[in-house]
């Protein structure tokens, strides 16, 4: 028995399908399978289906013509079925989002192509300056992509939150990326002599060493970091980084929307359970400030203690007089 | 038995192709599938199947037509297809380099590219990354289709006429008209509880000169609805650099011999000050006015788990 929601997706999938093939005229198998996310005998047993669609009288003649073997699709379908159907409320958003997005990095063409698609869209969307993002415009923003673009190594200067120091870093950029609405620089630390991920607005100097970064430009390593970096946060949690977890309450369920590289379960007294890599107790001190009265560690019991720590040396700023 | 899946998309077909509204019982005669008899079952099948194509975004029009059954069914092909774009080649490799740069947490935006016959780009780079929210789409269609949309929020229902989508430090908000505080408002989308409803097109009316840049401010402690209150900061040396670059020099009220600062900040929502400020660790401190710093420390307190200092306000 087929389910409401089971008939409508299929039927979705099928009509995109349907369209390709009309554009195309012929597919092999393997092909169809992969676009759209369908095993192979799925995709046969819909495209046979469809074959005995089309007007009454249901004459071989006003069906689909289609025609499968194991390898291929053959198909002769017509212009209309050929025609794109319209943006579902998705897609539509999507298509918009990243268009804002990209005319929102600093130092994008105002003018440009992409500027030109985007009013046409919006004209045809319906949705002229509904939609809009503002991203951060760092202080050393412009030349930290540059040198990421172009392949050159970077003295920075940079305070770390999780060390609570400045200091002065070479790095080979490797890729420069907004996530949470922070710009992201992640590259080859010469000082760390490992890949670190450094905030771009937390950079007060930077300066290109004239040297060609040597970690730059090797396509594998690049998608590598990627890979390794795509779910951490402010820092790329190293083989020291301690697993905790917490309780936190609805005022703090925020955190586990802000940090990409927590994950979190209902806990049975009705608050949410997170768990979260440490790689430094300075930010987590800061972490468990914010979430104040409103989260608990649960676990590691030595983790437990650095909130109480972070706020009792905060206070001696505030009471100095009042703190042992 | 005929196979939904194959009703549904004879039914597509035969609504799409010929133009004539067409009444129910031509649409049973004509699409194998529906209950042989006239009646309930048949009506309800076809009231499913149109809502199985609404979701999908099909639209079936109903039209009055004349004749014993008085309603037709059609798909309009503006209801159906895209129009075209016309897009130049280097409009659409822009927008296909776009599409490929920012991540949205779902392939929607691959989706898109693929339907308006543009070839996905492959191995380019991601440049951003925004959270992906269900309520998103909803909230775009019903800016574009003016509607009032309707959503839980901190416990209350609001009823807001939208002006605005927009990503602001890592969040997404909606800016619009609160229809109950007859008043401009900002809310967080991932604030939202549960779905979010879109009433009917045309059904929101925002107040002449309506300014939805006005409404949202730059900096999170402006987003909120108490009275504004001018909070004074200290800031230390090794962080007053960076924070000035963040908070802009019109803060500036003051600078100290060791390279520290003072600034004085507009706050509406102490909270999101206070989140704010406790991410800067010990480098930060609110000198006043009294009742924000002693609201300060009476959350480090609760943190620090020690008593109360005597005397300050509960």
């Amino acid at each position: 028995m087929t389910t409401r929601a089971d008939a409508g997706s299929r039927l979705l999938r099928l009509l995109a399908v349907l369209t390709w093939l009309a554009r195309q005229g012929r597919a092999p198998v393997s092909e169809l399978s992969e676009r759209f996310g369908l095993e192979p005998d799925e995709l046969i047993a819909d495209l046979e289906l469809a074959a005995c669609c089309g007007l009454p009288p249901y004459s071989p003649d006003q069906l689909m013509e289609i025609i499968i073997d194991d390898q291929e699709v053959v198909a002769d379908l017509g212009t209309e079925l050929g025609r794109s159907r319209r943006l579902t409320a998705a897609e539509g958003f999507a298509l918009a989002a990243s268009a804002r997005a990209i005319l929102a990095v600093p130092g994008a063409d105002p003018d440009g192509a992409l500027h030109r698609a985007v009013g046409k869209l919006e004209a045809v969307l319906g949705g002229r300056g509904l939609l809009r993002v503002d991203l951060d415009d760092p202080a050393h923003l412009a030349v930290i992509r540059d040198a990421s673009e172009g392949g050159r190594q970077l003295e920075l200067h940079y305070y770390s939150a999780s060390s609570d120091r400045e200091s002065t870093r070479i790095v080979d950029p490797v890729s420069v990326r907004l996530i949470e609405g922070h710009w992201y620089l992640d590259g080859y630390c010469h000082n760390a002599a490992g890949m670190r991920r450094f905030r771009v607005d937390r950079v007060s100097a930077a300066r290109l060493t004239g040297e060609p970064a040597c970690h730059h430009g090797d396509e594998a390593e690049r998608q590598r970091t990627e890979e390794e970096t795509q779910s951490s946060e402010a820092f790329v949690p190293g083989p020291e980084a301690t697993v905790a977890h917490l309780a936190v309450d609805g005022e703090a369920v925020w955190i586990t929307e802000a940090l990409l590289n927590s994950s979190s379960e209902p806990l049975s007294d009705g608050r949410t359970g997170v768990t979260l890599a440490v790689a430094s107790t300075v930010w987590f001190g800061r972490l468990l400030l914010r979430l104040g009265p409103h989260a608990e560690v649960l676990d590691p019991p030595e983790l437990a203690e650095t909130g109480r720590h972070a706020a009792r040396q905060l206070l001696a700023r505030y009471r100095p007089a009042a703190t042992p | 038995m005929v196979d939904r899946l194959e009703r549904l998309t004879d039914l597509v077909l035969v609504l799409l192709r010929d133009q004539r509204p067409k009444t129910l019982r031509e649409i049973a005669s004509e699409v194998p599938g529906y209950p042989a008899q006239e009646g309930e079952a048949r009506r309800q099948a076809f009231e499913r199947d149109k809502r199985t194509l609404r979701d999908g975004g099909i639209e079936v029009t109903a039209t009055p037509i004349d004749g014993p059954e008085q309603v037709g069914y059609v798909i309009r092909p503006e209801d159906y297809y895209l129009p075209d774009l016309d897009l130049a080649p280097d409009e659409q490799a822009a927008l296909n380099l776009a599409v490929a740069g920012v991540h949205l947490g779902d392939p929607s935006g691959r989706d898109a590219l693929w339907r308006l016959g543009l070839p996905a780009s492959a191995g380019a780079r991601t440049v951003a990354e925004l959270p992906a929210l269900p309520a998103l789409p909803v909230l775009h269609g019903a800016l574009r289709g003016r509607a009032t949309v309707r959503f839980d929020y901190r416990g209350e229902t609001r009823r807001v006429d939208p002006a605005l989508l927009r990503f602001h430090g890592g969040w997404w908000y909606l800016v619009g008209y609160d229809l109950d505080r007859a008043a401009p408002r900002t809310f967080r989308v991932d604030r939202m509880d549960g779905d979010v409803a879109a009433a009917a097109p045309g059904s929101a009316v925002l107040p002449d000169g309506f300014d939805p840049d006005a409404a949202l401010p730059d900096v999170p402690w402006r987003i909120g609805e108490g009275a504004p209150v001018t909070v004074a900061v200290h800031v230390d040396a090794a962080l007053a650099g960076l924070v000035l670059d963040e908070v802009g020099a019109a803060a500036l009220a003051g600078r100290g011999e060791d390279g520290s600062v003072v600034l004085h900040l507009e706050v509406t929502n102490t909270a999101a000050l206070r989140s704010w400020l406790f991410e800067l660790g010990d480098h930060a401190e609110v000198l006043g006015p009294e009742e924000v710093r002693a609201e300060v420390v009476a959350w480090l307190e609760a943190v620090a788990g020690v008593p109360a200092t005597p005397g300050a306000p509960a």
